[in-house]
């Protein structure tokens, strides 16, 4: 093969976009450098799942992971953070492989309907989640959740990296 | 409160940029201004970060299986 090869497409960046469509629903689009059915394969295997879902930034180990991915089989996610544990779980509602995936958010009653689509163009796959919430209310403290939990993050972030400047090439990230 | 009351109370709030006011007539509307906009998507860029950082791992792990399924295909085809 070619020393320079087909000029890898990985060095651009893909832009993830997040809006919010209504009170209740919000879409977060992004595209990837890959056919739908290896972007789907990450989504569905808890080996390849767990290697992606928790930012390496933020302060949570994802301890467990089990997915039964088809129509009304269930998923669990068990995270520590410190001393305490929190699990997530919930069910399938649909699967359709290679392009849909629908799943519920059963932890707490205000739990989203998450839906996800794969679709491939020209060897990209354009990859949608999309979220669909009981309430303005329970959209609104999920992602206040969600953003504090990275305010936190970009706070560890700016000691780790002042850190860095005295001990290059030795993080633990 | 009184009317002048309301007035200068309306009046801080507009230029603390919490709600602008429009008067047509002798009716003046007040909406919800531009800080409290900023406040939204600064929540909503936070909520992208998060999607961000997953998704930049996933790259990673798709790349690889691209990598593998590259690899194993030429093994295949020989």
């Amino acid at each position: 093969m070619d020393a320079r090869r087909e000029s890898e497409p990985t060095a651009m960046k893909n832009r993830t976009t997040v809006e919010r469509k209504s009170d209740r629903e919000i879409v977060v689009t992004r595209a990837f450098s890959a056919p739908a059915r290896l972007v789907f394969e990450a989504w569905t295997k808890p080996e390849l799942f767990e290697r992606w879902w928790v930012p390496k930034s933020i302060d949570m180990t994802l301890l467990s992971c089990e997915m039964d991915v088809r129509v009304g089989g269930g998923y669990r996610l068990e995270f520590g953070h410190g001393a305490s544990r929190s699990a997530f779980f919930g069910r399938y509602l649909e699967v359709t492989p290679h392009s849909r995936l629908v799943w519920t958010n059963e932890e707490s009653d205000d739990g989203a309907v998450t839906t996800v689509t794969f679709e491939e163009r020209d060897g990209k796959t354009l990859l949608v989640l999309h979220e669909l919430y009981p309430s303005k209310e329970a959209l609104d403290a999920a992602g206040t959740g969600a953003a504090d939990a990275m305010g936190e993050t970009f706070g560890q972030l700016d000691e780790l990296l002042a850190s860095l400047d005295a001990n290059v090439g030795r993080s633990r990230l | 409160m009184t009317l002048t009351g309301m007035k200068k109370h309306v009046g801080v709030l507009e230029e603390a940029g919490l709600v602008t006011t429009e008067k047509v007539g002798r009716v003046r509307t007040c909406k919800l201004g531009p800080r409290q906009l900023k406040e939204e998507t600064a929540w909503l860029e936070r909520y992208r970060q998060l999607w961000d950082s997953r998704f930049d791992e996933l790259d990673k792990v798709v790349e690889q299986l691209k990598r593998k399924e590259k690899i194993d295909g030429r093994k295949k085809r020989k």
